[in-house]
């Protein structure tokens, strides 16, 4: 079967990639651009490890193919800090000790991104909805989202 | 015996604590982990040379296998090797030795390992692996372990025999039962008619699946010396090594196992399970190396899960509400091989009588073979499972008697002195202090208004109590090393799983040098061609049996830098103390810093020559005094190091409309001895309490016929952020453990314990019905509100 | 059951035709090993676990028109192409279509709704599908185009049987669409998961309420149902009575009684025959309740 020659941006950087119709999005950001922090758990769309931002918004990445992103603006965790300062959502989630092994948590970064782009002032709810899809089963939650609400109010102190 | 003393530096009162004992630092892996640098075992990079491995499947419960042909798949462009049970005779197992890596003459459940394929891509290999014919001849199974334990039921293990087996487990040959733990305690038969209350239940408590979010990895190279690496999701790489080498027939010293970081273990990535597969195949493939990854589907049914238990339990009191007698019939659904599972069977054993004083107890605690997933350990080692039901009678006896579950428990919680199960004496414990902290916390005895009128509220209370279930000379050892710059490396066999362990033992080893903890680095990942001996990391043991190593190896590179100094200074030691770094004497007041010398020594005056050299310290530590039991009565002066004790309390909303249960808070409290990192603690209490939640409410592997009906996210459900409260209290209690690093002694698993009755006893409180076993789904709720005629249903 | 899943999805060709009349024929010229992709959600999971097998998929998202969301005078149309969340943040839906945004919000996942589309989930034909009752209840019809052209078919009737609808080889579905709801309209949406949010329905209860002087009650109520019957069901005898009663909670409980008599759940790995039947009668006394306050505010 033929491969499809796309291009896109990762991260800020502009790439190009040979990928067969098959490989999703994760398969691609890890296998082909050796972008491992993104994870996977489950390869169903089920656990959320990984998460990843496309054209601004959160989606698993096992399901999407690397054809259909042709073009697209992708963000994964490696892109959240900014030369070398963390984003908000990662400095909270240590200062809350919301990591433990740690491999929900690139998925959980990028949810949290995602909502404080779009919804800078969520309620405990609007976390817990955008989160819902992020499986963890070492923090029980509750510190991950306390750290989402503590992210939102240093973000609205910045601005 | 490590006293506390020996912790302190001189000059120093004993009860005071250096710091960062007690401190609660940012854990020493966050930033890695959040930047997505940290790499796990699939993160690895190895190369074009890299192959893929699949592994071709029993789908029968249990079946002899009759004839495998490999030829179509050997026959597949880009497949480097197909290798079946044939090749590989030796057996592994960590208490018992009763599985191949392949299966040989029969397949013991739905999933076991008949053959493996090494290919180009995983594509390949999946495609080779649908190539490759076997031909079963399906035999009857066994499906209950109450079934699987009686003369009727076939024997899955003929050879059980013949299988290598520790001293301290004792199966039954000719049978399905690996082991049959007996306690024996006093009088029980005599005892019952003393009683004024007893209370008789049994639970089925379902098969659950630890759901690490990291599914398990595997990559194995073998070269052409047949020397082994293995690359993987592990809790345990020395064990892996040593089980791996065992099953092998070769030397611990030609297996290296190197364990980068890991997405989650609760006891799946213990012991060895698919690592020996990838090392097998990857025995044929010429030094390349095989990668191996299991599904998530996989991951449910053929990685170790938590056997399911049938439980039967009659305790009895008095009319004060003193316990005189219990009597346990366990049976564990260990499921097609039992090499660890065995264990859980002796471990609920000796902690039958749960955390309390019963002068006479009666157990029976079977582990039995059933064409089920492999049973191995998950957080809590088989006291979840005993605690769901044996706190739900403590509570019943309670009611049975009008008196108060929190009073009945304050009246019986083990105490320092008490004789236990095992006849071992209690050490000092804070359980009472637990019990009435969380009491407080939930303002127990306080009714409050559900928050609608189709609700009804309730709160639920449950101790419990854990030992470290091991080995009794299960060891571990640390090394301190001093760089050029003051810098400290520290080495440890013990895997960090999330819990934080690397971070107490940079912790443990700043305060017992005396340096900053910045200062202090932990050498990973774990090799064990480089990192020293551990055990494994299960069991809770880690920050009590690893800390003491870690805080040996710190004492002895201090020894050494003081002995340095003492005679470059000509000074005695005793006047000597490191701080922040310094060599200080309190005698002249000279100061030098750590930077420099801990490689390159002193040099003599009028340079004389130098003195000293690289500072390496090193540590172990191993209990020397766990004892046999015996085999018929289970007693003996010392079963285990000690038990971590603890309470958890909840309140619960039950919808009368549609019978979910919601958890409004809780709030646990265990006694930890010594909280090296208070945080860090809190973390594992809540943490432990959600998968605790989570099992009570939502999870059980489906098993029909042996079949898994729900292998996957969709039908496996776990907690998510819609389902916890943000109101879960944890609360440190501190009595120190005699040979803990400054009183400490672990509690990773025992968050989880407690939870399940708890939330069962809460449901009592709020609608009178005892649900049953685990989960408490809304389904269950409800149609047993409606069976109790608590509900109506509706008519026509 | 999924016990056999692959590691990764298996060999298929990713085509991308310029236009609907082209995705049409391909997909004829291919029939039973080519099929339309959306936001793949389904189509990713089946054809990991061995189920489904085609050849190509053909992405229909942004062709002529199936990526457009409008909201006018003329009514809502959805395309085929636009993801639920795109659904969720358009006021003019939550304004206008609330009942719709509610549906579509109880989907899985922020990251699942990113790609799933109501198209995908109306064509994929699960009796579980959350957005097919409010699709139905608020009379959505869909555009279809095959190989000879365009076509509008009605939402009902459209479902066979669990996983099977009326197209045929070379039909896309390109938008549904939805003409203006009567004025003072209200519905709800409340569906019962194992997890508070998430996961599949077990029972997914819709009702849409409205005035309607043709109806001897004064009022007309649709009640829809999903996970308890072989496809998306709606209560006609529930919706029958309530046309006939005036609306207050002895109604709402006989119309409950006769909607749980009406569907025929099975016993599955999620849950009981038994006891969704007695959901049914839960939730739709409770839909009708929280329909009636919304309409009488």
């Amino acid at each position: 079967m033929a491969l499809h020659h796309i291009t896109l941006t990762v991260n800020g950087e502009f790439e190009q990639v040979d990928v067969p119709s098959q490989m999703t999005l994760l398969q691609m950001l890890r296998d082909k651009l050796a972008l491992t922090g993104t994870k996977n758990g489950c390869n169903a769309g089920e656990c959320g490890a990984c998460t990843v931002m496309v054209d601004g918004e959160a989606v698993n990445s096992c399901m999407v193919l690397a054809v259909e992103c042709q073009g697209a603006n992708v963000v994964t965790v490696e892109g959240l800090a900014k030369d070398g300062v963390l984003d908000p959502v990662q400095q909270a989630i240590i200062n809350h000790g919301g990591v433990q092994c740690g491999f929900c948590t690139p998925g959980m970064l990028i949810s949290a991104r995602a909502l404080l782009n779009r919804n800078p002032e969520p309620s405990e709810d609007d976390i817990r909805a955008a989160l819902v899809g992020n499986l963890c089963r070492c923090t029980g939650y509750v510190r991950i989202i306390e750290a989402v609400q503590e992210a939102a109010k240093r973000q609205k102190a910045l601005n | 015996m490590i006293r506390m003393e020996e912790t302190m530096t001189p000059n120093q009162p004993a009860t005071s604590v250096p710091h960062p004992i007690g401190d609660s630092v940012t854990r020493v892996d966050a930033k890695e982990k959040v930047i997505g640098a940290a790499l796990f075992s699939d993160d690895l990079q190895f190369g074009p040379g890299l192959l893929y491995a699949r592994i071709k499947r029993s789908p029968h419960p249990h079946a002899l296998i009759k004839r495998i042909d490999t030829s179509k798949a050997q026959a597949l462009p880009g497949v480097k090797a197909v290798v079946t049970g044939e090749s590989f005779p030796g057996m592994t197992g960590l208490y018992l030795q009763d599985r191949h890596i392949f299966c040989r003459d029969r397949v013991r459940y739905v999933g076991d390992p008949v053959a493996g394929v090494a290919a180009v891509s995983e594509a390949i290999a999946e495609q080779a692996v649908e190539l490759i014919e076997v031909e079963y001849e399906p035999l009857q199974g066994v499906f209950d372990p109450e079934f699987g334990a009686t003369s009727e039921a076939p024997v899955l293990h003929p050879d059980l025999g013949k299988y290598k087996v520790q001293n301290f487990i004792f199966p039954k040959p000719g049978t399905n039962i690996s082991n049959h733990f007996r306690i024996r305690k006093g009088d029980v038969d005599a005892a019952w008619s003393q009683c004024a209350a007893i209370v008789e239940h049994s639970y089925r408590i379902p098969h659950i699946q630890h759901v690490p979010i990291e599914p398990h990895v595997a990559v194995a190279k073998v070269d052409e010396n047949g020397k082994v690496t293995l690359w993987g999701t592990s809790q345990s790489p020395f064990a892996q090594r040593n089980l791996i080498a065992i099953a092998l027939g070769i030397s611990q010293s030609d297996v290296e196992v190197i364990a980068p970081y890991v997405g989650g273990g609760f006891g799946c990535k213990a012991g060895v399970s698919m690592e020996a597969l990838a090392v097998a195949v990857a025995s044929k493939t010429k030094g390349k190396p095989v990668k191996l990854r299991l599904t998530r589907e996989e991951e449910f049914y053929t990685a170790f899960v938590r056997q399911g238990m049938v439980a039967h339990f009659k305790m009895g009191c008095d009319a004060q509400g003193r316990l005189l007698a219990m009597q346990n019939r366990f049976y564990w659904d260990g499921g097609a091989y039992t090499e660890y599972g065995v264990n859980i069977t002796r471990a609920s054993g000796y902690s039958s009588s749960g955390p309390y004083d019963v002068p006479n107890v009666k157990t029976d605690s079977f582990c039995v073979y059933t064409n089920h997933p492999v049973g191995g350990p998950m957080r809590g080692f088989g006291m979840p499972e005993m605690h769901t039901g044996l706190e739900q009678c403590i509570d019943e006896l309670a009611l049975a008697i009008e008196m108060d579950p929190v009073q009945f428990r304050r009246i019986n919680c083990v105490q320092g002195g008490d004789t236990l199960v095992t006849g071992m004496t209690m050490h000092p414990t804070g359980l009472s202090e637990c019990l009435d902290k969380a009491a407080k916390a939930i303002d127990w005895g306080r009714k409050v208004a559900p928050s609608a009128p189709n609700k009804r509220r309730g709160k639920g209370i449950a101790a419990m109590w854990k030992a470290p279930a091991m080995s009794p000379n299960a060891s571990s050892s640390a090394k301190v090393a001093l760089n050029e710059d003051g810098t400290v490396t520290v080495s440890v066999g013990g895997q960090d799983i999330g819990q934080g362990s690397f971070t107490i033992a940079a912790q443990m080893a700043a305060a017992a040098l005396g340096v900053p903890i910045d200062w202090v680095r932990v050498a990973t990942p774990l090799d064990t061609n480089y990192s020293p001996y551990e055990w494994q990391t299960v069991a809770s043991r880690l920050t009590w049996s690893m800390g003491n190593a870690v805080a040996a190896a710190a004492r002895d590179a201090r020894q050494q830098i003081l002995e340095l100094v003492a005679k470059a200074w000509n000074e005695k030691i005793e006047d000597l103390d490191i701080v922040d770094g310094n060599v200080i004497s309190y005698k002249s007041e000279e100061t030098i810093s750590l930077k420099n010398i801990a490689i390159y020594g002193l040099p003599l005056p009028n340079d004389q020559g130098w003195i000293g050299g690289p500072v390496l310290g090193r540590g172990n530590f191993m209990p020397t005094y766990v004892t046999g039991l015996n085999a018929e009565t289970g007693q003996g002066p010392r079963a285990v190091v000690h038990y971590t004790t603890g309470v958890q309390a909840v309140e619960v909303e039950v919808d009368l409309d549609t019978g979910k249960v919601q958890v409004l808070r809780g709030v646990g409290a265990f006694d930890v001895g010594k909280a090296i990192n208070p945080e860090m603690v809190k973390a594992q209490m809540e943490g432990g309490f959600v998968q605790g939640m989570s099992t009570a409410l939502f999870e059980s592997l489906q098993l029909k016929e042996g079949v898994l009906q729900n292998p996957s996210f969709v039908d496996y459900r776990i907690a998510t952020t819609s389902d916890v409260p943000m109101d879960i209290q944890s609360i440190i209690v501190e009595v120190p453990q005699d040979d803990g690093p400054w009183g400490a002694r672990g509690v990773g698993e025992h968050s989880m314990v407690p939870t399940v009755a708890a939330i069962a006893n809460a449901i009592y409180d709020a609608i009178g019905i005892r649900v049953g076993a685990p989960p408490y789904s809304a389904e269950k709720v409800y149609l047993a509100m409606v069976d109790a005629g608590l509900v109506k249903e509706m008519e026509g | 059951m999924t016990i056999n899943a692959h590691p990764e999805l298996p060999d298929f060709d990713y085509v991308r035709p310029a236009t609907l009349m082209e995705a049409s024929q391909f997909l004829a010229q291919h029939a039973g090993e080519a099929r339309p992709l959306c936001g793949g959600t389904d189509i990713f999971v089946r054809m990991r676990d061995g189920l489904w097998h085609d050849r190509y998929l053909v992405d229909v998202k942004k062709l002529d028109g199936t990526a457009n969301l409008a909201c006018d005078a003329a009514g809502l149309t959805i395309g085929a192409g636009v993801s639920m969340n795109r659904v969720i943040a358009e006021a003019a839906v939550r304004q206008n279509y609330p009942l719709l945004a509610e549906a579509c919000c109880s989907v899985a996942s922020h990251q699942l709704r990113t790609r799933a589309t109501i198209v995908g989930n109306l064509c994929n034909a699960s009796p579980a599908g959350d957005t097919i009752g409010a699709c139905l209840v608020l009379g959505g019809r869909l555009r279809v185009h095959g190989t000879d052209g365009f076509r509008e078919i009605p939402l009902e009737g459209f479902f066979t049987g669990p996983g099977k609808n009326t197209l045929r080889p070379g039909d896309i579905v390109t938008a549904i669409h939805f003409a203006p709801l009567p004025a003072h309209s209200a519905g709800t949406y409340i569906k019962l998961g194992r997890n508070t949010w998430s996961d599949l329905s077990i029972v997914g209860l819709t009702a849409f309420g409205y005035p309607d002087e043709t109806a001897a009650s004064g009022y007309r109520f649709k009640i829809a149902m999903a996970s308890v019957a072989p496809t998306p069901l709606l209560a006609h005898k529930a919706q029958d009575f309530l046309a006939e009663n005036p609306p207050n909670l002895q109604s709402f409980d006989q119309a409950a009684r006769l909607a749980s008599a009406a569907c025929s759940p099975i016993d599955d790995v999620r849950s009981s025959a038994r006891y969704r039947k007695l959901m049914v009668y839960q939730l739709t006394k409770k839909a009708l309740q929280q329909t009636w306050e919304k309409l009488t505010r």
